[in-house]
């Protein structure tokens, strides 16, 4: 793989280009980055939907499906996540690499142009957007809303971070709320879209073997027709919690949830990100951490119990799947694994196969196009770039005493209950 | 040792097949420029092997969800668990039970034959005692509960209960609490040594490894098996479904359904008519097709839609499936759609976009050691080869879609299952 290759072809617009030999495909992704807003998430996440539906030149979901199968079964999906306090809003084209095309077509450049027609050539006429395509896609949304009830591992943790974060927008839900994606309309639509293409942060993404330039050159195009204001994006860390919330809920279910939210004091851009990073892994990263080890197989308490580090927003969640009788047992369980960490019970096995768990994954990530592109994707908001070896390089130096330290600045903030009846 | 290399030109990839003297199969997918390299080694043994017999000796019935249990207890052996093991090679390592085999796994980016070498050690070292079977209980237990609250899960298995009458297909992979409450040591060793013989095996690798390196540590840890006859009894199952509806109450925001086929299982579906089946339900209900145009427009699905070819030994069936705030009528408008093109014949264009659809797919999926490990070994157990199934992709005519068309899909024999909301949430 060469190393990634960046240029600014608007005002704020960012082409980033990998060339890569080893893989059958291609991938080309259009990342849009605003503000995370109750006002316009539901909107934003709306319109890229309505986007990847339809185009001017092919006007029908069934028309544009068709066109993608033909080039041999490629893909044009729609993400929206939250980074921190923005949203993310992503539209991919992947598909065949052309040297695997049965008569030697362009897919790369089919999809490149396509992507791009998307996202400026919408189908729209006087002002709008086709009534017919934002009903389906308005009810596609609301249902995608409506089943993220239905895993329960999924909802706890939504549910935690809602409560915990209820004074920050980062307390919202990445695709807003149901009301406002019911008030968006045709011509509301529209204006978010030219909102959109001024505003928002736009970092584009190729990885291939195919000449990128073709495509660098079509989005340069389209932009320079844009009257270009970005948005200054930035996020709100709170550094710790002053008491602790307590939630609970319950539902029909065979299994109760936990799930405990707390402040870290370090997200990006502190330096101490790697330390916060490996403390969270050691505790409840690997199928050897703290957690795994003790409180699921020696204590035989949950099936699942695993710590996760937002480290742009500094908050670390711990989850679980327990038996109903047993959640103040998993509580103190977990939180005894906690105080370990601060006093720093770390044995130097837990460091080093922690480190070797770590630097494995990331390196890994770069045997797929996925990984690597959001191995990436993953940096938009540090300035600059590392490698995977750069990070796996920094990441073996990290110190005992510096995970101790990470660990002694955790505060905890939230613990939500769902509860079995 | 019998090493034959694989190629195919329409990939543009090559790898190699062993028969090792010690009775296991062997397969290696060098991949040039990767960092990574994954390795699974299974076993044809699942949760559906509930009744069997060794070199025609006495019928044997082991409970529910034992596979899936000591998929779990192999990992432990007398000096420790194989997780820390692992952890000073740094691979990433798992396991998994499904319905006609057990796979143990790992990935790695760095000391590959270390990683190897624990693979083949722990899973030919059985080690389980009184007191380490009891305390798997009870995470085993959680595991059985957390799937109990997944409406995705309780949706199929209660259509293979309907569908199937005989077949143990139809019984969760994990068991019930009552069943894995029978498990002993005793049994445990009983089933490892009929089905973990390295001749019911098979061991897959691919990433940035050499045939040679695989063997070496092949050669060094393999413990030669003693070639022995397995017989699987199930009873005989009908061609009928049993019941054509069944329904639960679930704590969900939406009901979801599956919708399933029952097809005639007699032998598995060779590289041929797999193609020409993933080719024909690609027409059939992709996102290109009619008829996910007309259930879209009707209001009856939501891009949780997805269709699937299900089979393996002694079952077999095409499942539709998803989010409806009617699967009944979604099931109606499925079996309308499927009497309307047996009657009046399928579209040329259409085939040629799906068959282009299914060919990128496959090959798009090998770029990732995991997908081509796993093929291998799923295609190795089925008695197919992956390459051979690409080139019969490219090779399926119209007609012969329009043959399988005729020998599948009975409007007459399938069954719907539906999770709706709890009554006091609509």
């Amino acid at each position: 793989m060469d190393s990634i290759k960046r240029k600014e072809i608007a005002n704020g617009v960012f082409f980033n280009s990998i060339k890569d030999s080893r893989f059958k495909t291609m991938r080309i992704s259009a990342n849009a980055l605003v503000p995370l807003s109750a006002d316009a998430a539901s909107s934003n996440a709306l319109l890229f939907g309505v986007l990847s539906r339809s185009c001017k030149a092919y006007p029908d979901f069934t028309i544009l499906s068709k066109k993608l199968s033909s080039l041999y079964g490629a893909d044009l999906t729609v993400s929206v996540r939250k980074a921190g306090d923005c949203q993310a809003l992503t539209i991919t084209a992947s598909g065949l690499d052309d040297r695997y095309a049965f008569e030697g077509e362009s897919v790369a450049r089919e999809l490149s142009l396509l992507l791009c027609s998307v996202i400026f050539e919408p189908n729209v006429t006087d002002g709008a957007f086709d009534e017919g395509e934002v009903e389906q896609e308005r009810r596609q949304l609301l249902d995608v809303i409506d089943s993220e009830f239905n895993d329960k591992r999924i909802y706890a943790n939504d549910r935690l971070i809602k409560n915990m974060c209820a004074n920050e927008v980062f307390g919202l839900n990445r695709y807003g709320t149901a009301e406002k994606i019911k008030e968006a309309t045709v011509q509301s639509l529209y204006s978010v879209w030219q909102n959109l293409l001024k505003n928002a942060k736009f970092e584009i993404m190729f990885i291939g073997d195919s000449a990128s330039e073709k495509a660098e050159e079509v989005f340069k195009n389209a932009f320079s027709k844009v009257q270009r204001e970005p948005y200054k994006l930035s996020t709100q860390v709170v550094r710790s919690a002053e008491t602790v919330k307590h939630i609970s809920e319950e539902m029909e279910l065979s299994q109760s949830k936990l799930v405990m939210g707390f402040r870290t004091d370090i997200a990006v851009p502190d330096k101490e990100v790697n330390a916060a990073r490996l403390m969270c892994a050691i505790l409840g990263g690997t199928a050897n951490s703290k957690l795994f080890c003790n409180v699921r197989e020696k204590q035989s308490l949950c099936y699942y119990c695993a710590a996760r580090y937002d480290k742009l927003k500094g908050i670390m969640t711990i989850d679980s799947g327990v038996e109903g009788n047993n959640i103040n047992k998993a509580e103190k369980a977990i939180l005894k694994e906690v105080e370990d960490m601060k006093n720093g019970k770390i044995t130097d096995f837990e460091m080093d196969s922690t480190k070797l768990a770590v630097v494995n994954s990331f390196r890994a990530t770069n045997d797929t196009v996925s990984g690597i592109e959001s191995w990436y994707a993953n940096q938009l908001f540090e300035g600059d770039f590392k490698s995977i070896e750069q990070v796996s390089a920094e990441i073996n130096e990290v110190t005992k005493e510096q995970i101790i330290k990470a660990a002694q600045r955790l505060t905890l903030d939230t613990v939500y209950v769902l509860k079995n009846k | 040792m019998n090493i034959t290399e694989i190629k195919s030109k329409r990939a543009g990839d090559s790898y190699y097949k062993i028969n090792h003297p010690s009775g296991l199969t062997v397969y290696v997918y060098p991949k040039e420029g990767y960092n990574s390299a994954y390795a699974i080694f299974g076993t044809r043994y699942g949760s559906i092997n509930t009744c069997f017999s060794v070199d025609n000796g006495e019928t044997i019935t082991v409970p529910d969800g034992i596979a899936h249990y000591l998929e779990h207890k192999l990992f432990e052996s007398e000096d420790g668990d194989a997780f820390v093991r692992y952890a000073k090679t740094g691979a990433n390592a798992n396991a998994y039970t499904s319905f006609e085999k057990t796979c143990y796994l790992f990935s790695c980016t760095d000391k590959f034959d270390e990683s190897l070498e624990i693979l083949l050690d722990f899973v030919q070292d059985p080690y389980f005692t009184a007191q380490t079977v009891a305390k798997e209980q009870g995470i085993i237990g959680q595991e059985i509960k957390m799937y109990d609250d997944s409406p995705d899960w309780r949706v199929m298995f209660n259509m293979l209960e309907a569908m199937y009458k005989n077949h143990p297909v139809r019984i969760d992979i994990a068991g019930t609490v009552e069943s894995i409450a029978q498990i002993t040591a005793e049994k445990l060793y009983d089933i490892y040594n009929v089905f973990y013989n390295l001749n019911n095996m098979v061991l897959c690798v691919s990433g940035n490894v050499t045939v040679e390196q695989v063997l070496k540590t092949a050669d060094k840890m393999l413990k030669p098996s003693e070639k022995h006859k397995i017989h699987n009894y199930f009873e005989d199952e009908p061609y009928e479904i049993c019941e054509p509806y069944v329904e639960q109450s679930f704590p969900v925001s939406m009901p979801i359904f599956n919708f399933g086929f029952k097809e005639k299982a007699d032998s598995l579906l060779d590289e041929k008519q797999t193609a020409q089946t993933e080719i024909l339900l690609s027409m059939i209900a992709s996102q290109t097709s009619t008829l996910y145009r007309n259930l879209m427009d009707a209001n009856l699905i939501n891009s949780s839609f997805s269709y699937e070819l299900f089979e393996g030994p002694g079952y077999c069936s095409v499942i539709f499936g998803g989010e409806s705030r009617a699967p009944k009528q979604a099931a109606e408008m499925i079996k309308q759609y499927i009497s309307k093109i047996k009657k009046e014949g399928l579209d040329k264009n259409d085939f040629e976009t799906a068959k282009k659809a299914v060919y990128g797919d496959i090959v798009s999926s090998l770029n990732s050691v995991d997908s081509i490990a796993n093929t291998i070994a799923d295609y190795h157990f089925n008695g197919n080869e992956l390459f051979s199934y690409i080139d019969a992709i490219a090779e399926t005519t119209f007609d012969d879609v329009c043959k399988r068309l005729n020998e599948m899909l009975d409007v007459n024999n399938c069954t719907l299952s539906v999770v709706k909301q709890l009554e006091n949430e609509e």
